[in-house]
């Protein structure tokens, strides 16, 4: 105990009930993630007899998950442990952003374009760039992916938009497939 | 013995000819280049190649296509150890204690173990393939749905054991893993199971969309954290080749590792995947250190890349006897091989004995070709470390969201990727592993498969996975695994909560 000289009694521990929240709020979210298993699952067909059916083992394996996770967040209320670590918004933002933007420009405006504009959102991911570097180096990516992906390994991309016409390019870009 | 000895020199002297070894080497530095490419696994690596083999006569072909295999395979210990991006399934054991090398300044000893660990074991598996191809198929006709369940359950069990952290979460993860595998479409009836009408996930979530965002994009976002402080940059590059010490805590785990690689591989169906992780679980037990696993030791690269390899070569005798191939990169050979005339079957062995023969010996030249290429190139892999973090993200972003792109034309795959990103960077925030989540996910359907079969041909009665001898025994290892794993945890927690109060 710690010294407590005066004789005080030392106020209890009134920490919160949490003791681990990163093991308790983490264990409540696979909870949260077996009970939507077990919701989409819903109205697939179980056992018939001995036959597993499609929804046995999906709904098994949730409900053994949701048990599991039931006892993570035990742990987290019964031992101490580390609070949530911090997380970052920027870094998880901006490569999300990258990603999904190739994914939705890809088909509408073609590789090189797509790519260009996904590696310009990726560098804003941290602080570290320079806007010239980047559009240099962008410029550079690109040039490299267009040319190995399309050609060296022949993988069917286009490089470009089918048709510049704008309204057929805004057609495109309304939809993500 | 003495017709191994004339069928390995038959082999042989079809597969040493000058035009012959050119090719292997071809192949082998295209394999590798594009193997380690982050967005681009062997699987895609061997697709996209496949069309250069189509022109050449059938051994040049498959020599070729043979040093394809073992660069892509390279290629992705290369991105699993550089930057924690595992190219397929079995290299994602690599990662654990590879990339933690690669941290630590150890990059090159970590690429060169991996080269190494391989060679032995391929050599090794070569001879086994040789010599015993047509009395082991009768080992693995042995193992029925229910043996299969049990094995792969154990696989599992090794996942959970070599976890760095808590078992109950990595149990937890495989869960994950294994609900995560049931999306898509039902085996038996075709029904889409949690697929919300989705098109692109009615096949179910692929591997790769899996591993690449949630050790792909998942380590670049954690990466972005520590602005100035990056470990891949900072480690002082220490040396590029392993140091004796190295070498000699290897060897036994290299041993060990092709042992057991080449056991697991004979089996069909998931060998390559369960070896790597028994490896790494068997080389962590019976460590003097474990907790130097998970940390950066070379025993935890050396011991998975020998047992996969090994695997990889002793999976050609159900290939060829059985005729089944033991995944996916396994089948699209089998298919290059049937272009080349070659049908894999009993009869390949006796009916066309300088093709067989010949293949085997080019698999082990390509197995050679990677150790001649890459042990010089380790030093360029390694400079690709210290290129500044904020050109190298976009890179391996860019090429991973095109890779995964070129996978099926679907942009949607890109987003689903995106989202196991995010997911992934959850996972590491509280602390949960994304190996055993990547085990469950893989081994998912196969287990489900299994299981309902054996279900089905014990009417119904669960005990038959006990009553049956192997797979009782093999449900037995994993049970005293888990115990054993359990019990330090157990007595620790007692003393936490004793010392808690």
């Amino acid at each position: 105990m710690s010294d407590n000289v005066g004789g005080v009694p030392e106020p209890r521990d009134r920490g919160s009930f949490v003791r681990a929240p990163r093991e308790f709020y983490g264990g409540l979210v696979l909870v949260a993630l077996a009970l939507f298993a077990l919701w989409a699952s819903r109205d697939l067909p179980g056992m018939r007899g001995f036959a597993f059916g499609p929804g046995t083992a999906p709904r098994m394996f949730a409900i053994v998950l949701g048990a599991l996770g039931v006892a993570v967040a035990a742990t987290g209320v019964l031992t101490k442990g580390p609070g949530i670590d911090r997380f970052y918004v920027r870094g998880p933002l901006f490569v999300t952003l990258s990603v999904v933007l190739f994914a939705w420009l890809v088909r509408p405006l073609g590789l090189a374009i797509a790519s260009f504009l996904s590696i310009l959102a990726a560098a804003g991911a941290t602080p570290e760039s320079r806007p010239l570097e980047t559009i240099i180096w962008a410029v550079v990516l690109t040039a490299f992916c267009c040319f190995l992906f399309p050609y060296a390994l022949n993988l069917p991309m286009q490089l470009w938009p089918n048709n510049w016409d704008l309204a057929t390019i805004l057609k495109g870009l309304s939809t993500i497939r | 013995m003495l017709d191994l000895l004339q069928h390995l020199a038959l082999g042989f002297s079809v597969a040493l000819s000058p035009m012959n070894v050119l090719m292997c080497l071809i192949g082998a530095m295209v394999g590798t280049l594009i193997g380690v490419l982050p967005g681009v696994g062997p699987l895609a690596t061997i697709a996209m190649l496949l069309p250069i083999t189509f022109g050449l006569p059938p051994v040049g072909a498959l020599i070729m296509l043979a040093g394809i295999y073992y660069g892509a395979q390279y290629g992705g210990s290369t991105t699993s150890i550089l930057i924690n991006i595992p190219g397929e399934a079995s290299s994602v054991i690599t990662t654990l204690d590879g990339h933690q090398m690669a941290k630590q300044g150890r990059a090159g000893p970590a690429l060169a173990i991996a080269a190494i660990g391989s060679f032995f074991a391929g050599c090794v598996s070569t001879v086994l393939v040789a010599a015993l191809g047509v009395p082991l198929t009768s080992v693995a006709l042995l193992f029925g749905p229910a043996e299969y369940f049990s094995l792969m359950t154990l696989g599992l069990c090794f996942a959970v054991v070599l976890a760095r952290g808590s078992i109950l979460k990595a149990l937890a993860m495989v869960m994950l893993g294994l609900m995560l595998s049931m999306v898509g479409s039902d085996i038996e009836t075709g029904q889409s199971r949690m697929a919300f009408d989705i098109p692109e996930l009615s096949d179910g979530i692929g591997f790769v969309v899996v591993a690449m965002g949630v050790f792909g994009f998942a380590e670049i976002m954690r990466n972005l954290e520590q602005t100035g402080t990056r470990d891949v940059i900072n480690a002082k590059l220490s040396g590029l080749m392993p140091t004796w010490p190295d070498l000699k805590a290897s060897a036994g785990a290299i041993g060990r590792g092709t042992a057991l690689g080449a056991v697991l591989g004979i089996l069909p169906g998931g060998g390559a995947v369960i070896a790597a992780f028994a490896a790494y679980t068997f080389e962590k037990k019976m460590s003097k250190d474990p907790s130097r696993f998970g940390r950066g030791a070379i025993e935890g690269v050396a011991a998975p890349e020998s047992a996969n390899n090994a695997a990889a070569q002793t999976s050609f005798i159900p290939l060829l006897t059985l005729g089944i191939p033991p995944n996916a990169v396994m089948a699209l050979m089998v298919g290059a091989m049937t272009i080349h005339g070659i049908v894999p079957g009993p009869q390949v062995m006796s009916k066309q004995p300088e093709l067989f023969w010949g293949m085997v010996a080019s698999m082990w030249l390509g197995n050679l070709m990677l150790i001649i290429i890459n042990l010089p190139m380790v030093g360029m892999w390694v400079k690709l470390l210290q290129v500044p973090y904020r050109f190298l993200f976009p890179a391996i972003l860019i090429f991973c969201s095109i890779g995964v792109y070129s996978i099926n034309n679907a942009p949607f795959d890109c987003v689903i990727t995106a989202v196991f990103g995010l997911i992934g960077y959850w996972l590491v925030k509280h602390d949960y592993e994304p190996a055993p989540m990547l085990l469950g996910f893989v081994l998912g359907p196969l287990m489900e498969e299994n299981l309902r079969r054996a279900m089905l041909i014990a009417r119904g009665d669960p005990t038959t996975f006990v009553t049956r001898p192997i797979s009782g025994a093999l449900i037995g290892l994993a049970v005293v695994l888990l115990v054993f794993a359990a019990l330090p945890m157990i007595a620790r927690k007692r003393e936490q909560v004793f010392v808690e109060d």
